[in-house]
């Protein structure tokens, strides 16, 4: 059993979180809210979802589990405005979930769960480094090395935070002391990223006024925000690549 | 080529993206063969460049690897270094049969025996240091490792799957199991629709996995028996016994134990036994080998095959493409930290 009511702009942002690494999700659904654990289909990226019933103007729910074709509900959310309210209602019996948005009621077949990947471990990591910034100073960072390179190092040396991009023939290095940061915790450690996952993460957490990001040397990036007023937790996990010559 | 043991051996059969992410050791002359000998106009005469140079398994190595690397499959090619000298007879047959097949491919083209002649074509493909040169000179341009072994390929590559470099041997012979290769992967340059040699069928090839473990487990032996095995039928070091195909060596050393025992019952015996056993079980192998996937150098592949030996450019382009897509970017996957 499943019903709930939840802002467009709230739902249209937490599915934009998904789809930034899949198309489809197992989302598990309870009394204390839903939770997604996904991974891409390359095994780079991992994303952890959470969001409590509080997020919700309206919520109640049993255990169950669904399969969501993650393109059909954004494209569906399209002709919702960002003050609309959504109302959502599973049927079991027939395995359809309905979504109102004012006066149109669509009914959407749901994926077997079973067909969808499995929900992976989450990694116990030990990220020496962890950096508190603001989510708009994030995109800008990543936008600003993005013109150079498709990778960028992220890095602490000593009180600074630094994000350097190499492109063939030229270099982008931008350093953040801690008076520019909202936190960090150093110890040095770098690591690189593809731009082309990193570009995708920061554009949801772009919205949040706290991001924290965890790194280690040659180890997965953990960037962690919240969403809904704190009623919603996102954490991505990022493979880093190795540097070639 | 090679010992005829595959019959008793436990295959499965895969498709190239599930080889995705896997380094494979490649026998590079069992391949190269291969391009040569498929690789062909209709007539039987290999690809060649305007100076009459033969382009076979340049446009093999380009095209088929380009394929592979598409796939996420990592290759590296390991060439033969000096073959053990009791391969000499099997290396002199082999010469010979090439020089008759060149000799009746001349004779059926000139008859126009179209079929006639492509068989013995193929059958007259040699590989020589220019094709050598070309492959390894083509191979660093794309950016794949070669590595040179100190005897037998398939030995060395044998060792780097044993070392944890390389997930499978690439080869169409069963060789690399007496070698001691656990993972073997056949028909992966020659995956999709083929021609049936000498008929005019064409199949669906797929790569097959053979894993030694099981197959040692599934016959109830171990590998020095296996060798023991091969050496009854025959393998490229001794023409084995008369009359003795895979089921019958295989209950026969089930029954004796061993292969010396075997040749004591028969009253048979062959030369140099223990000098070609021990050098199955022990092959010479060397650690000098650096494995490094790097970009492809486009601009030099072009010099190399449009310039130097007039390969299309708009093909070329398309598979330089192809390459440089599917380029290593260092990207690891979370899957290590699971």
């Amino acid at each position: 059993m499943f019903t709930a009511t939840i802002d467009a702009a709230l739902l249209k942002d937490s599915i934009e979180t998904l789809t930034v690494l899949v198309d489809e999700a197992r989302f598990r659904i309870s009394p204390e809210g839903i939770a997604v654990r996904a991974v891409d289909p390359a095994n780079v990226a991992m994303v952890s979802f959470d969001l409590t019933p509080n997020a919700f103007d309206d919520f109640s729910a049993s255990d169950c589990e669904i399969g969501l074709d993650l393109t059909k509900i954004t494209d569906i959310l399209g002709v919702a405005e960002r003050s609309d309210k959504v109302i959502i209602e599973l049927d079991e019996q027939s395995k359809k979930l309905s979504i109102g948005i004012g006066q149109i009621s669509y009914t959407l077949a749901l994926l077997d769960p079973s067909t969808i990947r499995a929900e992976p471990r989450i990694p116990q990591l030990d990220l020496a480094a962890e950096i508190v910034i603001n989510g708009k100073d994030l995109m800008k960072s990543v936008k600003a090395a993005e013109k150079i390179s498709d990778h960028m190092s992220l890095g602490v040396e000593g009180e600074t935070f630094f994000i350097e991009a190499k492109g063939d023939t030229d270099n982008m290095r931008q350093e953040m002391t801690r008076e520019q940061l909202i936190d960090l915790k150093t110890g040095d450690v770098h690591s690189l990223f593809s731009l082309d996952y990193l570009t995708d993460m920061v554009k949801p957490a772009s919205k949040s006024n706290e991001v924290t990001l965890h790194l280690g040397s040659d180890l997965p990036l953990k960037l962690n925000f919240n969403i809904a007023n704190g009623e919603g937790k996102i954490g991505y996990l990022l493979a880093p690549r190795i540097e070639s010559d | 080529m090679g010992t005829d043991i595959g019959d008793l051996l436990e295959k499965r059969t895969v498709e190239l993206p599930d080889l995705s992410r896997r380094v494979v050791a490649i026998d590079a002359f069992n391949t190269l063969y291969q391009f040569l000998s498929i690789i062909r106009q209709r007539d039987g005469t290999p690809l060649k460049d305007s100076q009459g140079r033969t382009t076979s398994h340049l446009s093999g190595i380009l095209y088929r690897l380009t394929t592979l690397c598409e796939m996420g499959i990592k290759p590296i090619l390991v060439f033969d270094g000096k073959p053990p000298h009791f391969k000499s007879a099997t290396i002199k047959k082999r010469t010979g049969i090439r020089e008759a097949a060149s000799v009746r491919w001349a004779d059926a083209k000139e008859k126009g025996l179209a079929e006639e002649a492509y068989k013995y074509a193929q059958a007259s493909s040699k590989v020589d240091q220019t094709i050598i040169d070309d492959s390894m000179q083509l191979l660093e341009y794309m950016g794949i490792p070669c590595v040179q072994a100190l005897s037998e390929g398939e030995a060395q590559a044998a060792y780097m799957v044993q070392q944890g470099d390389a997930d499978y041997i690439g080869s169409q012979d069963y060789d690399s199991l007496l070698f001691g290769a656990p993972h073997v992967v056949r028909n992966l340059t020659i995956t999709g629709k083929r021609k049936l040699p000498g008929k005019n069928i064409y199949v669906d090839v797929s790569p097959e996995l053979i894993d030694l473990d099981n197959t040692l487990t599934k016959l109830g032996i171990d590998r020095s028996q296996l060798v023991d095995i091969a050496m009854c039928v025959g393998t490229d070091y001794n023409p084995g016994l008369e009359n003795i195909g895979p089921k019958k060596a295989l209950k026969l050393i089930r029954e004796h134990g061993n292969i010396e025992a075997v040749l004591n019952t028969l009253g048979q015996t062959i030369e140099d036994l223990d000098a070609k056993k021990d050098f199955f079980l022990h092959p010479p192998v060397t650690d000098d080998y650096e494995l490094k996937w790097k970009k492809p150098d486009s601009e030099a592949i072009f010099n190399f095959l449009c310039d130097e030996h007039d390969f299309s450019r708009a093909r070329v382009a398309k598979a330089v493409e192809r390459l440089e897509a599917s380029a290593d970017t260092g990207q690891k996957t979370l899957d290590q930290w699971f």
